[in-house]
């Protein structure tokens, strides 16, 4: 089965709905994995991308119930509900200026009394402290709560936020684009079908966006091919899409704890498929945060390209039981992709070189002690081995 | 028969050119007259038996060594002075196997271990008359006791010729060899590590030879006088008996034999970059082999040779490495389980006389930290274990010279009689430790702890069996072969043993490589270690070494490549402790098919900064979402549980 697959990867040829299942069902792991990895050697070689960034959450009040959440508070007043101020929030990149980030990327709850002006000051504020700050903010979720809660199309609010200096949107919000998945692990929110919507728009406005996809919980292997396939034809349809994250449930402490979270063979599978059934999106992403530094390095030969960012400040996986620590320094990073074997690029939001750096020797001498004498590189690997720590 | 010139060794000097010689009787010719002026301003030599020479030369202390040609196989990467032999054309006389009975109808043969040249030989020569003997290892005077009805004996050197005429069945072996392949056998020849050799320093090694065919008779003489064997016999023996030409037919005699040895798996197949050094075009005329064809014959479990794995841990990639050592796997476990086991890893004193720079646990004798285990601190952990229905401990600690080997022994009874655990105790560097500190030998020491309760070794502190290795990350532990010489014991007494490996430090993959092939020798000669676990070095603040190479990647790649070398051990661990359950999880899917221990605490590691626990339900279900069953196990490897 899985050689008629690999006849059809080489020569090109798309991918079909029985084709994802039998690849996520093909016992041999590694010989899927191999198979996404030629595809991302054919597309990048062995480019693997990163950014600094800095990642803000401006409040975790939120209207909307869904069970994987742990971050989100329903009212302002619960006990650990939070928003900060717009001086806080633009604080958070001021004291970065010695070395600023290339990208904020903003994800916030619901909040049901914060006026639209709060998030066009935000923007602003933003820009005006470092003008060619790329603000990747909102995702379709929240652009689509924007366009209910103050009575706009989504157009007018993605114009209105543009203008103010939007310049993209993260992936945050795919979920389960199955209604009946999705109608069960989270109410009050945009639908599949409203948040394929939204990128549609953003991307018919000339805006980029990513895409992501929450696996682990109560879905099937089938609502996974799904949700893979319904953004292969919005992007056939836009291509809008420059990045497709898939996203581990994590269950502490919040409405699905009882569920196992997805082990790290389930992660590197997900990684494989989505780039082999993505056959017209540029770039996978292995988000650290959520796979755990060490499991992100090994997706880098599952057919991952992209390990995201520095992503300061983080607190949704955190709260949902991430070990993985809150920031990794770009030192960092590029080990963990010279590790691999791949030679490490920090890009820009839209994957523009901002710095290439030597590809290691050799791959398994990628960690020279020379690269290692900073103190403080060596604190940070150390908080990653703590993170590991799985005590149940 | 091995005589010491170790002055010689010492006065060694860069500019000389280092040879090896062995003491043996037939290769005196060769390398006596290399001690002596004008050679020796140009030659620095030493003698040793032929295990060390081969490690001399894998570890680069040596430039040349006179290497019997089953060590240069398992090396590999080697070149051949051509013209010079140690090698026989029918009856050598001095490697043969006795019996009481026709040969055809033996059942066993005690093999004299030391010589792995002779001993394939016997092999092959046995295996093509469909005669298939269980073997095993005795000195060559036990060996010739056990000769009697269906039990035969391969005896080599001195003590074949002793008792040529005292048993009615004889096969000798280069006899044989010519009857079958109508080929000259050659058991050992100059061997010499790529790049070290001038016409110059071959001119030498073949002058020394002239001198040494023309001393034939003296040095019979003075064997004669130190030995009960007549002086005639000698003469003829090294006159006639031993050939030390290398021409063509000893050439093709010598590939022939590689060739049938790598057929039966005995070898690794001989890399063809041995080559003649004034004869290019005959052996090592071949083309390198592609890391293909490598990469499959690893997979169909043919054996590597050094050059030939050090070639593939640098070159194979992640998934060329992973898919070779699942075959492996699959074909060693073709019933897709994968076990775990339930045990405690109890750290009985953290006092340390080591000081490895690599170790955040050790507490110096006196320290105020420094602790040694009280029985209700140990009877607590202990029921622990029983109630969580864990069947074993693993149970180490630090030098601590306050300690006896009563204590140990007192500890152990009690352990038994009071909970029935099973002991995986005491790593090979405490054995050792009590020896010295009881001054008695090894044997002893694992015997009285076996009579106490022992049940198999761990096989921590091998850290990598390369003693520059050693002396850099732990300068004051037991060398490599102090550490491999207690597996020997303790295999020798019955008792098993894990074999393990820390990489990460100083070491390379030359280093890495020759570290598996001295656990895969010593696994060939005894069989004692059940499995093998490796992970990379720890770093934490307070270590006093830099890491080297090290990370998830390298990790993988090393474990599946340890599959591919350890042809001979039959279980590979992953080492989910150090490297965090997602990673061990994949670890499953690059040659390991045991996930390790629920484990409650590891000091030594975790206090390196590496800290997990998990539970039987979570390893059960992170082995099914990797593709396979489980079972639960002991120490043996044997399944506690079904397969499910």
């Amino acid at each position: 089965m899985l050689s008629v697959i690999a006849d059809k990867v080489r020569r090109g040829e798309r991918l079909t709905f029985d084709d994802g299942i039998a690849l996520f069902l093909e016992p041999d792991l590694l010989a899927v994995g191999a198979l996404a990895n030629e595809v991302r050697v054919q597309r990048h070689g062995d480019k693997t991308y990163f950014n600094r960034n800095l990642r803000v959450e401006i409040t975790n009040v939120c209207v909307a119930e869904c069970l994987f959440c742990s971050f989100a508070k329903l009212e302002a007043h619960m006990p650990g509900a939070h928003t900060m101020s717009l001086e806080e929030a633009w604080h958070e990149l001021e004291a970065r200026m010695d070395d600023p980030p290339t990208e904020i990327h903003v994800v916030n709850g619901l909040h049901p009394t914060l006026p639209f002006s709060f998030y066009e000051d935000l923007l602003r504020g933003f820009k005006h402290i470092k003008p060619d700050v790329h603000l990747k903010c909102f995702t379709a979720v929240e652009i689509h709560f924007f366009a209910q809660h103050f009575g706009m199309t989504y157009e007018e609010v993605l114009v209105r936020l543009r203008k103010a200096g939007l310049d993209s949107l993260p992936g945050g919000g795919g979920e389960i684009f199955d209604e009946d998945v999705r109608s069960r692990i989270s109410a009050g929110k945009a639908t599949g079908a409203e948040y394929l919507e939204v990128h549609r728009v953003a991307h018919r406005l000339g805006m980029f966006t990513n895409a992501t996809m929450l696996y682990g919980h109560i879905e099937t292997f089938a609502h996974r091919v799904d949700h893979l396939l319904r953004l292969r034809t919005l992007q056939d349809e836009t291509k809008g899409l420059q990045a497709f994250i898939p996203l581990a449930f994590h269950p502490d402490g919040n409405g699905m704890k009882n569920l196992p979270a997805p082990t790290a063979t389930d992660d590197l599978r997900t990684i494989a498929v989505s780039r082999l059934l993505l056959d017209n999106v540029d770039h996978i992403k292995a988000y650290w945060v959520s796979l755990t530094p060490d499991v992100a390095q090994i997706a880098l030969r599952f057919g991952a390209d992209d390990l995201d960012g520095t992503v300061v400040h983080e607190t949704i996986y955190k709260t949902a039981g991430s070990r993985s620590p809150g920031a990794l320094g770009d030192g960092e990073l590029v080990r963990l992709i010279r590790e691999a074997g791949c030679t490490p690029i920090e890009r820009d939001t839209l994957y523009n070189v901002v710095r290439e750096y030597p590809r290691a020797e050799v791959p398994e001498a990628a960690m020279k002690v020379k690269d290692r004498k900073r103190a403080a590189k060596l604190a940070i690997v150390q908080d990653a081995r703590d993170a590991k720590e799985m005590n149940s | 028969m091995n005589r010491g010139v170790g002055g010689l060794a010492e006065a060694a000097n860069a500019d000389r050119l280092r040879v090896f010689g062995v003491a043996y009787l037939n290769a005196r010719p060769l390398w006596e007259s290399l001690a002596e002026a004008p050679a020796a301003d140009r030659v620095a030599l030493s003698l040793a038996p032929p295990s060390e020479l081969a490690r001399a030369l894998s570890e680069g202390e040596a430039d040349v060594g006179l290497l019997p040609v089953g060590g240069a196989a398992a090396i590999g990467d080697l070149e051949l002075v051509d013209g010079i032999a140690i090698g026989a054309r029918g009856k050598v006389r001095s490697v043969a196997i006795v019996a009481a009975r026709p040969i055809h109808e033996l059942t066993s043969v005690a093999l004299d271990l030391s010589s792995r040249t002779s001993v394939v030989l016997g092999r092959l020569l046995l295996a093509r008359r469909k005669i298939t003997p269980s073997f095993f290892g005795a000195p060559p005077r036990e060996a010739i006791a056990q000769v009697k009805d269906r039990t035969g004996a391969l005896i080599i050197g001195d003590a074949a010729l002793e008792i040529e005429q005292r048993f009615p069945y004889r096969l000798d072996l280069a006899e044989d060899w010519l009857e079958w392949t109508g080929l000259p056998f050659v058991f050992a020849a100059w061997f010499a590590r790529p790049g070290t050799l001038t016409a110059e320093y071959v001119e030498i090694l073949r002058e020394a030879k002239r001198i040494g065919l023309c001393r034939r008779d003296a040095i019979a003489k003075s064997h004669a006088e130190c030995t009960n064997l007549p002086e005639a016999s000698l003469c003829d023996y090294l006159a006639h008996s031993i050939r030390y030409d290398l021409g063509d037919d000893e050439r093709r005699g010598l590939l022939r034999f590689w060739s049938e040895a790598a057929s039966a798996r005995l070898l690794p197949k001989c890399s063809p970059t041995v080559r003649a050094v004034t004869v290019p075009d005959d052996i090592g005329s071949q083309p390198r082999p592609s890391l293909d064809a490598l990469l499959v014959r690893a997979a169909d479990g043919e054996r590597l040779s050094l050059a030939e794995g050090t070639r593939l841990l640098r070159e194979g990639s992640l998934f060329e490495l992973g898919l070779a050592a699942d075959a492996v796997r699959r074909r060693k476990h073709p019933h897709g389980v994968v076990t775990y086991i339930i045990d405690r890893n109890v750290n009985y004193t953290n006092v340390c006389t080591t000081s490895c720079r690599f170790c955040a646990f050790y507490r110096p004798v006196g320290h105020s930290e420094g602790y040694v285990l009280s029985r209700e601190v140990l009877g607590q952990k202990l029921q622990e274990v029983v109630d969580a229905g864990g069947v074993q401990i693993l149970l180490q600690g630090g030098l601590n010279p306050e300690l006896p080997i009563d204590w140990y022994e007192d500890l152990f009874r009690w352990i038994k009689k009071e909970y029935g655990l099973g002991l995986h105790a005491l790593s090979p560097e405490e054995i050792l430790h009590i020896a010295r500190l009881e001054n008695l030998s090894v044997p002893t020491v694992l015997e009285r702890l076996r009579a106490a309760g022992l049940d198999s070794v761990p096989g921590g502190g091998a850290e990598i069996l390369v003693d520059r290795v050693r002396k850099k990350i732990a300068k004051a532990k037991c060398t490599s072969a102090e550490w491999l010489s207690v597996m020997r014991a303790a295999h020798r007494l019955g008792l098993r043993s894990t074999a393990t490996m820390m990489f990460g430090t100083v070491d390379t993959a030359e280093d890495r490589a020759l570290h598996l092939m001295k656990i895969r020798d010593l696994q060939d000669e005894t069989g004692g270690f059940t499995a093998f676990f490796c992970w990379d070095f720890q770093f934490e603040n307070g270590v006093h070494i830099a890491p080297g190479e090290h990370g998830t990647h390298l990790y993988l790649r090393t474990q599946a490549f340890a599959r591919l070398m350890l042809d001979n051990i039959d279980h590979v661990g992953a080492s989910w402790v150090t490297q965090g359950p997602g990673v061990g999880q994949v670890a499953l899917r690059f040659g390991a098919d045991d996930y390790g221990s629920v484990m409650f605490e590891e000091s030594v590691v975790s206090s390196a900064g590496t800290v997990f626990g998990i539970n039987a339900d979570k390893i059960e279900s992170r082995i099914h979402e990797a593709g396979f069953r489980c079972a639960r196990r002991n120490v043996h490897y044997d399944w506690l549980t079904e397969a499910l």
